[in-house]
């Protein structure tokens, strides 16, 4: 084993594995807790337990040992993880908000940003496919599914 | 999933007004005379089921008395806790009716789901379609009567599997068979079904020995069970079997299957009696008009008329038998 | 077993009602529009113009719907293939090889390919129908829960196999998937999972879950992407490459028909169906398939299984429906509804007694799917446009669209936060290399793995014996260790051969 060796963490890997562990978890226990008859647990629990060993199966593969001379894997540019943190936050706020502010307005701010985000630098652009997909959409899909849209402006 | 089908909405799709079909968003409008916009009917249940095709096969006929389009609403899902919530959190105002099984879902969501609401907070203006549980078997079982079950059963509560939804009124109707002979619950080998049409076919495969379910959804299946006991006071549809009361007694306790039919606010009742009033006239001549009456009859669907004093009293009284046997529900 | 007289008389309907075929072509088409539209299902498209067949004649009226029905049982497979997106569950094994065929540039022949197996498959389901109607009827009532477990256990195998690089995440994925399949209320009435949500009572919503999982975090990790193909040249729509996708199809009878068979068996099923068949046949096929590896990757034979399965369980939902009038789904629930709107209940006397009706009903349905060819054509050559238009309108649309459908499913925002959260979570998932495919399956079979189990472990009171008196079970399941016996045996002998040649080489 050389000396120089380093470790190599993938946090990121991590932070999905520890959400998933505990998600199964969480799971089990709420299970448990609801009883503990077998109507109740045949599946669950076994399938829970599984779960739970091939999260700890799986954690050694976030650390990687690399010998000092082999270059660090180039990183990816933070613009990239910028731009999709970007358009989940534009999906999780459209998904909340659609049906306190009207699915109209949501849905043109959602894709006025989302374009932007995905790199549409032409404004008059942006905003006049923007306006034309959103009422498209609430005119298609009110059409298909004759169920009122909550809507403010449209 | 929700659809608002009603003939005109599909007629327009058809016909390309692609924008007149969309319903009017919920926006408070000038209050004229009862009733000046659509109304909606409420079904807490997929499309397809019995309310489904009875609020659909109704509206047509209710919409000519009541002069304004019906468009129907399905808010499925959780054993029609969600509708019912949904339903109660729309205005009193008599533009939302309600179409369901008040029984035994009300009560159930109600004691065994935590539901937000009593059931005083529903006002049944007629419950046309009485459900019923219908023990029966696969005709090559070889059971013919009930009392050969019974005493299969005395003498090992684990000698037949029994197929039965959870937390159902068929759960109830079977305790109340088992207790009343003398059969310890525990030892009862029962299968749970996720819904009817499973346990009905699991019963004429012959994949469970016997089974407890609403006793209508039988009929396409008639000629591969044999009806072993009816959970009523008259026969049902025929069948033939056994009756409750012929094995418990006249006075034997049951719940109905599914009570349903048609609701509204409690709060309405009291708050707008003319408008209530004018729901009340058009759904009883609705129901009791001749042509009504032959329309449903051929889709199978019940057009009685009872009244909102009866069915309310209905319903009340199996809320009752089953908070009796909430124990039982709760832990399947 | 087929009556001529009846054939005859099914003909002379069929050839005196002119007017019925006028509905064929609409119903298609509004069958391939909504089923390509994601969120809409084939029910709800059936049920919106349900309302309509009212004023028609029965056999005009169940035209009109079967046509929407094979029209519908398409349509799913364009956005599956062009935007990995599952408009339905049954089209979740296309997305497998469609997808990635599209992103290389061969989405003409992808979109053959699927057409070409969905026209056969439907085709040859009716055909079988023709036939086994009666018999198939009398097996799908037999069908018990150790029956049942014993197919769920068969698609379980899928997990295994798409697992990719690393088992133990494929593992992971998989079984993260059966238990989040499995929360809500289960068989027995236990609530288990739901955090007091009510809408999870029912189960996390598994289309918006699987749109999450599949397409949206696709598309999220495209944002630097210009196009959905790289290379221009290959964006071409071309009608001479979606017709070598069909002469692709015609290569591999054997997947066809497999396919075909498996659809037909799991589509009676009442309750599974087309879901579970396009699994099924997709994992199977890769089993035996010699380049087996390459499936995932853009593998043509991969779409064909998985397209023949899913349109030929039309035929077999069709049958049950038929023979024993119990729907297996919602599209046969409305099919039951308008044959109670014509007076005519299904079940064994409606079969017995309108053996003509019956058959006017498959001979319509072939005559379906030969339009189905023509008709699909065209659309699949218009829908082929989406690969030119640029990521950056492309991504905020098919996001929007996708929260649109899954709104659409139950009108409740039940949907879009299910979509939220599973595209936030797919994306990470693939980012560390986790195959969603096997946890987008594992949601798919969760409730029914369980379901099955536990009724099995109720009607035999936990004795193995039970197993002895179903030999229904026990044949599936020495079919099932006989197929993987054979695929192990055949591998070995292929490494051999190719360790063979390299030693002459």
């Amino acid at each position: 084993m050389n000396r120089s060796d380093r470790i190599v963490v993938n946090w990121g890997h991590i932070a999905l594995l520890a959400v998933i562990g505990s998600t199964i978890a969480a799971y089990l226990f709420d299970a448990r807790a609801t009883s503990l008859k077998v109507n109740n647990l045949l599946f669950v629990q076994p399938a829970a337990i599984a779960g739970l060993l091939l999260v700890l199966l799986v954690l050694p593969q976030c650390f990687r040992r690399v010998s000092a001379d082999e270059p660090a894997p180039e990183a990816e540019p933070l613009s990239h993880l910028a731009k999709v943190a970007g358009l989940m936050a534009a999906l999780v706020a459209l998904a909340l908000s659609m049906e306190r502010v009207g699915f109209d307005v949501a849905t043109f701010g959602f894709l006025v940003v989302a374009l932007r985000l995905c790199g549409e630098r032409n404004w008059i652009v942006n905003l006049g496919f923007s306006a034309a997909f959103t009422a498209l959409l609430i005119y298609g899909y009110g059409a298909i599914i004759p169920f009122p849209f909550p809507l403010t402006i449209l | 999933m929700t659809t608002n089908i009603s003939r005109r909405t599909a007629l327009r799709l058809a016909s390309g007004g692609v924008a007149a079909a969309f319903a009017a968003p919920s926006i408070l409008r000038a209050q004229g005379a009862y009733p000046d916009r659509p109304i909606n009917i409420v079904v807490p249940f997929d499309t397809g089921g019995y309310n489904d095709r009875l609020a659909r096969a109704f509206a047509p006929f209710l919409q000519e008395r009541i002069g304004q389009p019906l468009n129907v609403i399905n808010r499925g899902g959780a054993g029609a806790l969600l509708g019912h919530t949904y339903f109660l959190q729309q205005p009193a105002d008599g533009y939302t009716l309600l179409c369901t099984s008040a029984g035994p879902y009300i009560p159930l969501n109600i004691l065994t789901q935590d539901a937000t609401f009593k059931l005083e907070d529903f006002h049944m203006i007629n419950l046309p379609s009485q459900d019923y549980t219908l023990l029966a078997t696969s005709k090559e079982s070889g059971l013919t009567d009930i009392a050969d079950v019974i005493e299969k059963l005395k003498a090992d509560p684990g000698s037949l599997s029994i197929g039965v939804q959870p937390a159902s009124a068929d759960l109830v109707n079977l305790m109340i068979l088992m207790d009343a002979n003398g059969i310890p619950r525990d030892g009862l080998r029962i299968v749970t079904f996720d819904g009817g049409g499973p346990a009905r076919n699991a019963v004429a495969g012959a994949v469970v020995d016997i089974g407890l379910v609403g006793g209508e959804g039988f009929l396409p299946l008639a000629d591969k069970i044999t009806p072993l006991l009816t959970y009523d006071r008259v026969q049902r549809d025929n069948w033939g079997g056994k009756l409750v009361t012929d094995i418990n007694g006249a006075e034997a306790a049951f719940v109905f299957g599914s009570q349903r039919g048609w609701g509204v606010h409690a709060s309405l009742v009291k708050d707008s009696p003319d408008v209530y009033a004018k729901i009340l006239a058009a759904i009883e001549e609705t129901s009791k008009d001749p042509k009504v009456i032959e329309a449903l009859t051929s889709q199978q669907l019940a057009t009685t008329w009872y009244g909102p004093d009866e069915s309310n009293a209905q319903l009340a009284a199996s809320a009752k038998v089953i908070e009796q046997y909430l124990d039982l529900l709760k832990g399947a | 077993m087929l009556d001529l007289a009846a054939v005859d008389s099914a003909l002379a309907l069929l050839t005196s009602s002119g007017t019925a075929w006028l509905f064929v072509i609409p119903g298609l088409l509004i069958g391939l529009f909504f089923g390509a539209m994601p969120g809409i299902s084939i029910t709800m498209a059936m049920a919106i113009f349900l309302p309509m067949t009212l004023y028609m004649d029965f056999l005009p009226a169940i035209i009109f719907l079967t046509s929407i029905y094979t029209g519908a049982g398409f349509g799913g497979s364009v956005p599956a293939v062009l935007m990995n997106i599952p408009g339905t569950s049954s089209a979740v094994a296309t997305t497998f090889d469609g997808y990635p065929m599209a992103r290389q540039g061969k989405h003409n022949e992808a979109l053959g390919l699927a057409l070409a197996a969905s026209v056969i498959g439907c085709l040859a389901s009716y055909v079988l129908l023709l036939f086994l109607i009666v018999p198939v009827s009398s097996v799908v009532l037999k069908m018990g829960p150790l029956e049942m477990s014993a197919v769920a256990i068969w698609g379980m195998l899928l997990l295994g196999s798409l697992s990719g690089n690393s088992l133990p995440r494929g593992l992971l994925a998989g079984v993260l998937g059966l238990l989040l399949g499995t929360i809500g209320m289960n068989t027995a009435g236990y609530v288990r999972g739901t955090m007091g949500v009510p809408w999870l009572l029912d189960g996390i919503p598994t289309i918006p879950a699987m749109m999450g999982l599949l397409a949206a975090s696709q598309l999220i990790s495209l944002v630097n992407a210009k196009y959905l193909i790289d290379d221009e040249a290959s964006r071409k729509i071309s009608f001479r490459r979606i017709f070598s996708g069909f002469r692709m199809t015609l290569q591999y009878p054997t997947i066809i028909l497999r396919g075909t068979f498996i659809g037909v068996i799991i589509g009676s099923i009442p309750g599974v169906g087309s879901s579970i068949s396009n699994l099924l046949s997709y994992s199977e096929t890769k089993r035996n398939a010699p380049d087996g590896a390459s499936f995932g990757t853009g593998n043509p034979k991969g779409v064909i299984a998985a397209e023949s399965a899913n349109s030929s369980s039309e035929g077999g939902a069709m049958a049950t429906m038929l023979a024993l009038g119990i729907p297996g789904g919602g599209a046969t629930a409305i099919l039951l509804a308008a044959f109670a709107m014509h007076n005519i209940v299904g079940g064994p006397s409606f079969i017995a007694n309108s053996k003509d009706v019956v058959y006017a009903i498959i001979f319509s349905n072939f005559a379906q799917a030969l339009l189905l060819l023509v008709v699909g054509l065209g659309f699949v050559y218009l829908a082929g446009y989406i690969v030119r238009v640029p990521m950056r309108f492309l991504i905020p649309s098919v996001l929007v669209v996708a929260v649109f459908g899954s709104y659409a499913i139950d009108g409740t925002a039940s949907g879009p936060i299910t979509l939220v959260v599973f595209s936030i979570l797919g994306w990470a998932m693939v980012r560390y290399g986790y195959p969603v495919a096997a946890t987008v399956v594992g949601l798919l079979l969760g409730s029914l793995v369980e379901g099955n189990l536990l009724r099995t472990w109720q009607i035999s009171g936990g004795d193995p014996a039970y197993a002895l008196e179903r030999p229904g079970a026990l044949l599936i399941l020495a079919l099932m260790a006989f197929s993987i016996g054979m695929t192990a045996w055949s591998a070995r002998r292929r490494r051999r051969a190719e360790r063979l040649a390299d030693v002459e080489s």
